[in-house]
């Protein structure tokens, strides 16, 4: 696969921004060399330049807590979560560079994907039902935003959510424990395709 | 097994609160830390804390806020572990070091006065055992038994580990699955089985258990029964009874049931999980007179996480820590206010009984802010008699000697 070189300018753009958002003076330095790290890996080629994916079954990364990156990553590195291609491209990553990376889409503002549908009000109450029984916003937060080690799944790219739903409920996909394999445990396709729906209509429009 | 944990689950939920909630659990069961959860508490906010399986600096290691009694001195003996848990001392001195989520294991050498950390094993399910015998190195992850032998003559390149998988046929179940592994003194290869769930019921000669093995794997033997998860435990050094810390449940408040210390006199003896700890009979589950159980020893604080524990047989610490017990407190998340992260001794005198319980290592808890800087999970002697503890939240470890 090959990514289109990006200028220096977007690279720049997005350390600006983040010097409006960051809270911590570490966090900026790391979100920097983040940012250009990201460039010069292509992260951007699939994961969107700002942190909004453009492509189908890769997530957004941006405003995700910085935790939850980490996790996945090192996951990803020591080879314990299998998802080509992110093993191969984590492979060389120091802990370092991960940090950074994460500080770095952590700062991005969130939002939905510019190829993001309109609401189907029958799958969005289903879905609205659905994360309500279970409890989803314990622990993502009732906004969906994610905290600490869970991601934020509001405004996530419906095809992605689907897939890492149907990763837990089959077992092919575990995070740092098994929460999620125990949350989906027995849904039905879809009411998995209800919440993805839901979920990815949530956050910022 | 998640079908029995479920219709109990089920059976608890229709007597005690209604229908709501049982119909709600007979679609999935919840995920398995919140299993026992009470209705009243579904929306509670505490879950566990996110692991860190990045490199600390050594700068960043908290040792400035570390604590001992006067005349004790701590260092960072070690850093750069990782997810550092279970340790255990091979014949030449390497410490061994076991992880859970990261999936390695850690040999820390002493090479002129410096720590030398390597990755001698990676991508395991929770290889949180390890155990050193005769020159090899027990490694035990979840359902997977692994014996590197000759391993301190080759930590650069430890070959491929004879696979003991089959012959000690442990279960499959992820949750508790992880295991602590010590060598009894008459050289049996010693682990915990822990409850496939938060608290459910299940086959009690199964689950729940301290059991035992030839080092080959067979001849099975329950040393404990009724002991829902035990993450430490070591042999006492005069009497060689067996003593073990075990890990409460979940969900029944911020003050109960505590973390307890066993002490096992006879094999096979039944410690009272899932029905009573000490006198305290658990409201989710038939009752049961808890005097037909053996009393723990001692108890050690509710949710705190009770892990690695050792006899202290050294030289280098004063007289009135012989024989005495250093106990790892890994802290607690389930519990309104965060409790543990603590290194604490339990007082025996010479009959066996448990005196007192008495801080040792402290400074990791800021109660001020409610946070905490590290996570102790095991405790291991030297052979110079100084005392090492693990320190899973900052891939550390430190060393607590007599001060010169
Ligand atoms: C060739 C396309 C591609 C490139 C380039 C790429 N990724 Fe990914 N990434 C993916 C896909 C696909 C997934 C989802 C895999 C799955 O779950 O099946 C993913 C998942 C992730 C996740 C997990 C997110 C979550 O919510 O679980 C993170 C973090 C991530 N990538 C970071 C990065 C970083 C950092 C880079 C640059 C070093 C990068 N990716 C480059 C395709 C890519
Ligand atoms: C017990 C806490 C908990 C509950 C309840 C919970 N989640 Fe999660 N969720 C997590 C954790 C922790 C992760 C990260 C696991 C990992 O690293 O794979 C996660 C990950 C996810 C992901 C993957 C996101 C990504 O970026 O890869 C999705 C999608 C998700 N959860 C959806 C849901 C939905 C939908 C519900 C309700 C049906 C729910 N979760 C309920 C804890 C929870």
């Amino acid at each position: 696969m090959t990514f289109p070189l990006r200028s220096l300018a977007a690279v720049a753009l997005a350390a600006a921004a983040f010097l409006c958002t960051a809270a911590g003076a570490g966090g900026n330095d790391a979100a920097q060399r983040g940012a250009a790290l990201a460039e010069a890996r292509g992260c951007g080629g699939c994961h969107g330049e700002r942190g909004h994916s453009p492509t189908p079954n890769v997530p957004s990364l941006a405003g995700q807590p910085p935790e939850a990156i980490v996790l996945n990553m090192i996951l990803f590195r020591e080879g314990l979560r299998d998802a080509p291609p992110m093993p191969d491209l984590a492979r060389d990553l120091t802990d370092r560079q991960i940090e950074d990376l994460a500080a770095f889409y952590a700062s991005l503002p969130p939002g939905p994907p510019e190829d993001r549908g309109a609401p189907d009000p029958a799958r969005m109450r289903e879905g609205a039902l659905l994360a309500e029984r279970l409890n989803c916003g314990v622990c993502h937060l009732p906004d969906y935003r994610g905290q600490n080690q869970v991601p934020r799944i509001a405004g996530q790219r419906e095809d992605y959510l689907l897939l890492s739903l149907r990763g837990y409920r089959d077992g092919t996909r575990r995070g740092t424990d098994t929460n999620m394999n125990a949350v989906v445990y027995g849904l039905s396709d879809a009411q998995l395709a209800a919440l993805a729906h839901y979920l990815a209509q949530q956050g910022e429009r | 097994m998640i079908r029995r944990s479920l219709a109990f689950g089920l059976a608890v939920a229709l007597a005690a609160s209604g229908v709501a909630w049982a119909q709600q659990q007979q679609q999935q069961p919840p995920p398995a830390w919140a299993q026992g959860r009470p209705p009243e508490m579904a929306n509670s906010r505490l879950a566990p804390h996110p692991p860190r399986l990045t490199v600390t600096p050594p700068e960043q290691v908290p040792v400035a806020a570390l604590r001992v009694p006067a005349g004790f001195r701590v260092e960072l003996w070690a850093h750069g572990i990782p997810g550092a848990r279970m340790m255990t001392l091979g014949q030449n001195g390497t410490v061994f070091v076991g992880t859970r989520v990261i999936g390695r294991v850690y040999a820390v050498t002493d090479e002129g006065g410096q720590r030398r950390v390597r990755t001698i094993a990676e991508r395991l399910n929770q290889p949180n055992g390890v155990a050193f015998r005769d020159g090899s190195l027990y490694v035990i992850a979840i359902n997977r038994v692994l014996r590197y032998d000759g391993i301190e003559g080759r930590l650069d390149d430890p070959g491929t580990p004879v696979e003991l998988t089959a012959a000690f046929n442990l279960p499959p179940d992820e949750h508790h699955g992880w295991k602590f592994a010590a060598f009894s003194p008459d050289g049996r290869l010693t682990m915990n089985i822990g409850v496939p769930c938060n608290i459910c019921e299940f086959d009690r000669d199964r689950y729940g258990l301290i059991v035992s093995f030839r080092p080959d794997g067979s001849d099975r033997r329950i040393e404990a029964k009724g002991i829902r998860n035990s993450v430490g435990f070591d042999w006492h050094p005069v009497t060689r009874e067996l003593w073990a810390t075990n890990n409460g449940r979940d969900w029944a408040g911020n003050d109960v049931p505590p973390d307890t210390l066993h002490r096992i006199r006879r094999p096979g003896e039944d410690h009272g999980f899932p029905f009573c700890v000490g006198d305290w009979n658990d409201p989710a589950v038939p009752r049961r007179n808890c005097s037909e159980f053996v009393q723990p020893a001692a108890s050690l604080g509710p949710h705190v996480a009770a892990l690695g524990m050792r006899f202290y047989t050294g030289a280098m610490f004063p007289e009135q820590y012989r024989n005495q017990i250093f106990i790892a407190r890994r802290g607690s998340w389930n519990r309104e206010q965060l409790i543990g992260y603590d290194v604490v001794v339990a007082r025996l005198d010479a009959q066996g009984n448990v005196t007192g319980i008495e801080p040792f290592l402290t400074g990791l808890l800021d109660q001020a802010n409610d946070r905490f800087l590290g996570r102790p999970v095991d405790v291991l002697q030297l052979r110079d008699g100084s005392l090492l503890v693990s320190d899973e939240q900052n891939g550390a470890i430190y060393r607590i000697s007599r001060a010169q």
